[in-house]
């Protein structure tokens, strides 16, 4: 589980064919959320291609993290564009069913 | 005996980077009191979302202190977030204390989900503000015992 040890958080972008999926990694919150923000910015108006988010590896997300999230979700639905999470950990997912932002969220059709 | 409360006391600077610092400290004392691991998540939650409003709005980007007290009781973990600094009236306002539940993605702000998660994920979450003399957060989760220990 290594809640106990300390993770740096990181953020890769990987692209396909009509996607673009970012892999987050170790804790999300206040002090990393300028990072997380400069690797979205370019992804986020691009309506070409489907953005989808990965968080398998994230291990913390705090309300700055989910800001961010409803921000993107904003901006996609603004340019009419596909927004998608998965593999979402089920402490973040009980998050976002608490704060009410599960919802926003498509469900993705192929990863089930 | 039974009833002694032992202190943690950690005081750093009231900035972004060490938040971090006190989940770590969380960690390492609620995982010894036994708490679940479930439990722990919501408790590093809690906690520094309420660090996370003393770095934003305690201090207006000078220098300040944060002051995190760890009480350790027989059967509950109560952790103190203090600052010094002018408050965050505007974000602890009941108006802003809500969820996007009942909202549509066009009006929906995220100023509360702080305070929302620290209600939600702790068993009691005090808040006291006094503008000019700073803003104190107590809050308290009880420890379970899944399964009795002699």
């Amino acid at each position: 589980m290594n809640t106990n040890k300390h993770e740096k958080f990181n953020a890769t972008t990987q692209r396909n064919e009509g996607s673009c999926t970012v892999f987050l990694s170790g804790e999300l919150d206040l002090s990393v959320a300028p990072d997380f923000r400069l690797v979205m910015e370019p992804l986020v108006g691009n309506s070409e291609l489907d953005l989808i988010i990965n968080m398998k590896d994230l291990k913390y997300i705090d309300s700055t993290g989910i800001g961010i999230l409803l921000s993107i979700l904003k901006a996609r639905h603004g340019v009419k564009a596909r927004f998608v999470v998965e593999e979402v950990p089920t402490q973040i997912q009980k998050l976002f069913d608490m704060t009410g932002i599960a919802k926003f969220f498509a469900p993705n059709e192929n990863s089930q | 005996m039974n009833a002694e409360v032992q202190r943690v006391v950690i005081t750093l600077p009231a900035l972004a980077d060490y938040v971090d610092i006190v989940r770590l400290n969380l960690y390492g004392i609620a995982s010894k009191m036994g708490f679940s691991y479930e439990d722990i998540e919501d408790m590093k939650v809690a906690v520094s979302e309420a660090c996370n409003n003393s770095v934003l709005y305690a201090y207006n980007e000078q220098d300040g202190m944060v002051e995190v007290v760890f009480e350790v009781h027989r059967d509950l973990l109560s952790i103190t977030v203090r600052d010094e600094g002018e408050g965050f009236e505007r974000v602890a306002s009941s108006t802003s204390r809500m969820t996007l539940h009942d909202k549509e993605l066009h009006d929906v702000g995220i100023g509360g989900l702080g305070f929302y998660l620290m209600e939600a994920l702790m068993d009691e979450v005090s808040i006291e503000n006094e503008t000019g003399r700073g803003t104190k957060v107590v809050m308290t989760k009880r420890l379970m015992r899944t399964e009795a220990k002699v």
